[in-house]
This record gives C-alpha cells, sequence and structure tokens, in this order.
C-alpha cells in the first residue's frame, strides 16, 4: 500500500537521520535525501486505497495525499532555507518524522487511534529545541513544547474514548457531550499554542529557527486539527444539542486568537514572533470552523488548513531569508530590505497575498465562509475584519521595506540578492562548490522563499484540486475486515466515521 | 472485582506514587517502569499477544531510555513537596471516584479498574506537570498522565486492538526517549542538574544557535 511505503520510508530516513546526528553531515545529507523521497512517495501515492489492521483501517484519500505531497514539498524547501541559514539542527529528521505522523493521523479510521499518533507526532518536535551540543534553554523550552503536546494529548484521548461507545442511555448528555467536545477543541488550541495557551509557543519562537516553527506549530497541529473536525461533525454536530456555552469558549478562544495574534504580530519587534503570531491568528480560523459545530464548515476548515500549512511555511522562509541577508531580524533595523533584496520583496508579496487573499481565491472564500459558519450579525463583521489583521503586520513590513534605512545594515555582502557564480576550478571542485555555496546562502533562501510563495498563491487559489480533494470525506472503511473496502462519496451524517452509530444518535436526538 | 486485575492495579498506583515522590532519578525512573509495564495488563479481556508485547516493549525502551539519562548517583529529581503519604491519600481518593464513576454516565466495555487506576495517575500526576520544575520530574509527570489517560481510555471503551496497542507503545516510547534525551542536554549544561532555566515568566535567554546569522 503506498501509504504504508510513505510512512515506512519517512520513520525510516527520520531515524537514520538521528542515529547520525552526531556526524552533523551526514545527518543532513540523509534527512534530505529522505525528504525528497517523501516527496515522490507522496506524488505516487495511491488516493483510493484501504487496509484493515485489526479493527482499525487505514484508508488514503486525494486530501491525505495533497496534504503530504504540500507538506513534504514546505518541508524540503523550509530544510534548504535552513541550511542556508546556518541552522544545525535536526529540522530534516524531525520534519520527516512530523510527516510519517501527519499521514497516519490522517488515514486511521479510527479517531482514537489518530490522536494517539498526532501526539506522538508532536513529541518529535522537541528534537529541534536542542542544539547539538545540548543546552538548558533548549531542553527548558522543549519540555514546556512536551507538556502542552501531551496535556493536550490526554485531553483528546480521554474525550474520544469517552465518546467512542454506545452512549443512548447516557443522562444529562448536554453536559457530557459538551466537556468532550470542549476537550477536544481545546486540545486543538493547545497545539497550535491558540491564546490563551500561546506561552509555550511564543517561548518556542525564542529557541527555534524560524524555518522549524511551522513544522512545530502548523504541520503536526493541523492534521490533528483535521481529525477533530471529522469527530467534532460525526459525533457532536448531529445531536443538535444546545452546546451554547461551551460553544461559547471555542469561540472565544477562536476570535482572541484571530484579533490578539494580529495585534500581538503588529507590535513584534523580531520577525520570528511576527511568523509566531501569525500563525496562531491563522490557527484562530481553523477554531473558527471546530465552533462552528456544523458540517458545512468541513471542506472549507479543509480548504484554509491546506493554505495555512503553505502560506505560513513560506513566510517562515522569508523571514529566514531576511536573517541571511541582512544579518538580523529586528524589524526596525531592516530599512530598505524590500528593495536591496528584490527576491525577497517578491517572496514576501507572493506571502501576502496568500495569507490576506481576496474574494475568489478559494483561502479567501473558505475563511469567510467559516466566519459566517460560526458567528452571526456584528460579530460576524467584526472578526472578518480582524482575519484582515494580516494587512497590518504585512503593511507594517512593507514599510519599512521601502523606506530607507537609519542606520548602516547592508546585505551580507554586496549584490547579495543575486546569484554568484564563480568560474568554475577543476583543480579544486569541492572548494569551488562549497566557495560557490556559501556566497549565494542569501540568494538560495530568498529563491526557496519565493518558490514557496508562489506554492502558496497558486493552493490558496485553490489548485491541485485542493477544495475538491477537501469536500472528500475523512478516512471510512465501508465494512469493517473488508479488504477491499472503498471510501463513500454520500456525504450523510451516518457515514462518517468516528461516530457512535446511528442508534445512538436517533436515542440522542430524540431525547 | 478479578483479584489479578486488582493487584495489577494496585502495583501500577504504587508504582506511580513511587515515581512522583521519589527524589532519587533512578528511583522514580524504576516506579515509573512497573507503572508502564502493569497498565497495559489492566484490560478485559487481556489485550491481542502482538499489542501487548508491543506495548511492554514501548514500556520497557522508555524505561530504559530514561534509566540512561538517570546515569550517576547526583542525578537527583524534584520528588514530591508533600511526602509520599499524602500522594498516597490523593491517588486513593481519585481511585475511589474513578471506581464509583465508572462508563462516566454511560455503560462502559472495560474494566472498571483501569479507570479507577487512570484517575489516581492523572492525580498523581497533577502537580509535576503543573509545579514541576525540573526536567526529569515534569517527563515523569507526563508520562503518568498520558499513562493515566490510557487507562480511562480502556475503561471506557475496552481493550484496544492490536493496532491502537502498537501505536500506544509508540507513544510511549517516543515520549520516554524525548524526555530522556531533553535530561541529558540539561544535565550536560553546568551543574544544576536537570533544573530549568529560570524564567521569570518573560521570554527565554535565547539559544546559541537559533539565529546563527545573528553571530559576529
Amino acid at each position: 500500500m503506498s501509504l504504508v511505503v510513505f510512512v515506512v520510508v519517512a520513520f525510516a530516513f527520520a531515524g537514520v537521520a538521528l542515529a547520525l546526528r552526531s556526524h552533523e553531515r551526514a545527518s543532513f545529507l540523509v534527512g534530505m535525501v529522505g525528504l525528497l523521497v517523501v516527496v515522490v512517495s507522496a506524488v505516487a501515492m495511491d488516493p483510493a486505497q484501504s487496509v484493515v489492521i485489526g479493527g482499525t483501517g487505514l484508508v488514503t484519500s486525494a486530501y491525505l495525499r495533497l496534504f503530504l505531497v504540500l507538506g513534504s514539498l514546505v518541508g524540503l524547501g523550509l530544510a534548504i532555507a535552513g541550511v542556508a541559514a546556518g541552522i544545525r539542527r535536526d529540522a530534516p529528521a524531525v520534519t520527516l518524522a512530523t510527516l510519517g505522523a501527519a499521514a497516519l493521523t490522517l488515514a486511521l479510521t479510527d479517531a482514537r487511534s489518530a490522536v494517539i499518533v498526532a501526539t506522538a507526532g508532536g513529541l518529535f518536535g522537541v528534537l529541534v529545541t536542542l542544539v547539538p551540543s545540548g543546552g538548558r534553554v533548549g531542553a527548558t523550552v522543549g519540555i514546556r513544547e512536551a507538556r502542552a503536546v501531551v496535556v493536550a494529548g490526554a485531553m483528546a484521548i480521554a474525550a474520544t474514548a469517552w465518546m467512542g461507545r454506545d452512549l443512548g442511555q447516557l443522562p444529562a448528555q448536554p453536559v457530557v457531550f459538551g466537556l468532550a467536545y470542549l476537550a477536544v477543541a481545546l486540545a486543538v488550541a493547545i497545539r497550535f499554542g491558540a491564546i490563551p495557551f500561546h506561552l509555550w509557543a511564543a517561548r518556542l519562537a525564542d529557541a527555534v529557527p524560524e524555518t522549524a516553527l511551522p513544522i512545530l506549530t502548523v504541520l503536526g497541529p493541523a492534521s490533528l486539527a483535521v481529525v477533530a473536525l471529522a469527530w467534532t461533525d460525526a459525533s457532536i454536530a448531529p445531536l443538535s444539542l444546545d452546546l451554547g456555552a461551551v460553544r461559547t469558549v471555542v469561540l472565544a478562544v477562536a476570535v482572541a486568537s484571530i484579533v490578539l495574534a494580529g495585534l500581538a504580530a503588529l507590535v513584534q519587534d523580531d520577525i520570528e514572533h511576527v511568523v509566531g503570531y501569525s500563525i496562531v491568528g491563522d490557527a484562530g480560523v481553523v477554531l473558527l470552523a471546530l465552533a462552528a459545530l456544523d458540517p458545512e464548515a468541513w471542506a472549507p476548515a479543509r480548504t484554509w488548513i491546506l493554505a495555512f500549512v503553505v502560506t505560513r511555511s513560506a513566510f517562515a522562509a522569508w523571514a529566514a531569508g531576511i536573517r541571511v541577508a541582512f544579518w538580523t531580524g529586528r524589524i526596525p533595523d531592516l530599512g530598505g530590505w524590500a528593495i536591496r533584496s528584490p527576491v525577497l520583496g517578491i517572496a514576501f508579496a507572493l506571502v501576502a497575498v496568500a495569507g490576506v487573499g481576496f474574494p475568489g481565491l478559494a483561502a479567501f472564500d473558505a475563511r469567510a465562509q467559516l466566519v459566517d459558519l460560526a458567528l452571526d450579525g456584528p460579530f460576524a463583521a467584526i472578526v472578518t475584519l480582524g482575519t484582515l489583521a494580516p494587512l497590518l503586520y504585512y503593511g507594517r513590513l512593507l514599510v519599512i521595506g521601502l523606506s530607507r534605512s537609519d542606520r548602516a545594515v547592508r546585505p551580507a555582502a554586496a549584490g547579495a540578492w543575486k546569484p554568484r557564480i564563480l568560474r568554475p576550478d577543476m583543480t579544486a571542485p569541492r572548494a569551488w562548490l562549497r566557495t560557490t555555496w556559501n556566497d549565494n546562502r542569501a540568494f538560495s533562501t530568498a529563491v526557496v522563499a519565493a518558490m514557496l510563495g508562489v506554492l502558496a498563491v497558486t493552493t490558496a487559489a485553490g489548485a491541485f484540486d485542493g477544495p475538491a480533494a477537501a469536500a472528500g470525506l475523512p478516512p471510512r472503511v465501508e465494512a469493517p475486515g473488508d479488504p477491499a473496502a472503498t471510501l463513500s462519496q454520500t456525504p450523510d451524517a451516518a457515514d462518517w466515521p468516528y461516530s457512535f452509530g446511528a442508534s445512538t444518535q436517533r436515542s440522542i436526538s430524540r431525547s | 472485582m478479578n483479584p489479578a486485575l486488582a493487584g495489577v492495579a494496585l502495583a501500577v498506583v504504587l508504582g506511580a506514587i513511587f515515581a512522583g515522590s521519589a527524589r532519587s532519578a533512578r528511583a522514580a525512573i524504576l516506579g515509573l517502569i512497573v507503572t508502564m509495564v502493569g497498565a497495559p495488563l489492566l484490560a478485559d479481556p487481556v489485550a491481542h499477544p502482538f499489542g501487548l508485547a508491543a506495548r511492554l516493549v514501548g514500556a520497557i525502551l522508555a524505561g530504559y531510555l530514561l534509566w540512561v539519562a538517570g546515569r550517576g548517583p547526583d542525578a537527583r529529581t524534584g520528588g514530591s513537596h508533600v511526602g509520599w503519604p499524602t500522594d498516597a491519600f490523593v491517588a486513593a481518593a481519585a481511585a475511589v471516584v474513578g471506581y464509583g464513576s465508572h462508563g462516566l454516565g454511560a455503560p462502559a466495555t472495560g474494566p472498571a479498574l483501569a479507570q479507577a487506576t487512570g484517575f489516581a495517575l492523572a492525580a498523581l500526576a497533577v502537580v509535576p506537570v503543573v509545579m514541576g520544575r525540573d526536567i526529569m520530574r515534569i517527563g515523569i509527570g507526563l508520562s503518568l498522565l498520558l499513562g493515566g489517560a490510557l487507562l480511562v481510555r480502556t475503561g471506557l471503551g475496552g481493550t484496544p486492538d492490536a493496532l491502537e496497542e502498537v501505536l500506544t507503545a509508540g507513544l510511549m516510547a517516543t515520549l520516554g526517549g524525548a524526555v530522556a534525551i531533553m535530561a541529558v542536554a540539561a544535565r550536560n549544561d553546568g551543574t544544576a542538574g536537570y533544573d530549568l532555566v529560570s524564567s521569570s515568566g518573560r521570554r527565554s535567554r535565547r539559544a546559541l544557535d537559533a539565529r546563527p546569522s545573528e553571530r559576529p
């Protein structure tokens, strides 16, 4: 099965790269080769396969394939940008492990198993917080990240187990279902570092290279969010219970993340914190989908998640490009960056277009639809304005980028934004390669950022059949034990996986 | 009540109390290993042999990695601030609540003892996870919390299938490995053992190579 190949390849290369972590170059090389291989594996994945192991199934879908293709591409791009920036971390290995875990999470038909894998995937990320030679600072940030991941995982495991059985005789249903729903929604919020659970994520931005940030706070949590959406739509939404109080809590977290993260990103002085808070703001839109409690939110939410993953990765690559080119990430010191480095300017423009969007763009329409589904009246208008908050911090960065520098901040070398190829020296080819690479670090990072920016715009525009893939049903085996099971394309509530049975739904609805 | 299950549950809770209250890192890890090895046995019917074997391997691997990180006579962890008797009473109270509320409002398909033990482990995990000031203690707390959630899952939903057991084993081993790596990293940096960097709530000191291009 093509999914198994992907998972085995991802974990095998991650394991070898981690085993070789004391040999920096070998580990990096294995990680990069692994990322190339998983890109090929993801592209070659058959989107309609299933396998049943025990009582649980693994099912591929067009959405899973697209998520993995995009995730692998951004992982590869971020790894290249990271090495160009001179970062010596386990980022390629962690990216591979995160991709493997995301593949399993999205393919599993049992939500209880899926949240277990999503939690394990989050734990791989702590390795990026550590510098190769050790360090108490990195370990402190890492254990705090592990704490957030495990607390979220424990909440999700308990909630999915609570709902994963016949609950027809359950008294006090709104309270019980509300608590389970709240636990899963807050688990997703904690994993994304949504406000007010953002402190660990903010500290993460201090200790982790910006190119690794999207792997930890976007790619891994996004797979958990997809599972949570499917679980909510299958187990909670069809019951038509009055969950007003808990839904208000989820809405409050979502709105606070959208609005306050936008403002926080505006006032930050370091670009990595701008990247971090921009991720939190976009994650708030995902939480809006959970707060909507409406199966209509399924397709736009998954469309948004695809654009979110790619756009924020491109933004992180741009931030890495800025640091390599200008040797600083302090925003007040970056006067004239867009003029001095046009490639980074192009990358930034692409990221801004993909991140904010305009009517007609799939991601923009998906976000607007989610706001409409989750909120009514003036609140919807206010939150819609809040989703445009990125305009403020993009605008600030652009104004500084087009202004004249008031201090002697220059690119690492004159004309660093352009490629510089020395005449090949066949007597010392390795030295020539090393020199060429070192001379083109800034240019390479900028080009990677621009390429990811193009990918972000195309994804946000709905290319690669993204919206169609997002509208497909979650993984579901038609008949347990039937290895020839196929995906149903009928969006009927009874067809959703993770649910606790139609009879239970009927008895609860009647009561 | 199945006396064999009751014995296993008692051993799991005692191991957790020991893990949460011991000040010697290796003693605490030993208690955790007892807990992690015993937890998958708390199921009725017993898990599929393949899944059970995977859980045991995962538990032993996690314990071994932590054991390596706890090498040396000076490997100390915070231990319990209130003493093991208080921890034992907390665990007993939580176990009673878990046993009495078996199913949490609906018929459950797993044993009540699993839910009771899960509640006890989760209660014992609260203080290390929330108040822990060293990596080993927080890591042990996280393992207890995860173990508790998984036992509650078994108590509510019945014995997990083989694939879920394998995935759970992977999760426990990953957590053990991650905590071990961080514990070693902290211990190799200075003389403060497993202690966290002191923080006043402001930003942490930046890691040296997080922004390599900033270095002169």
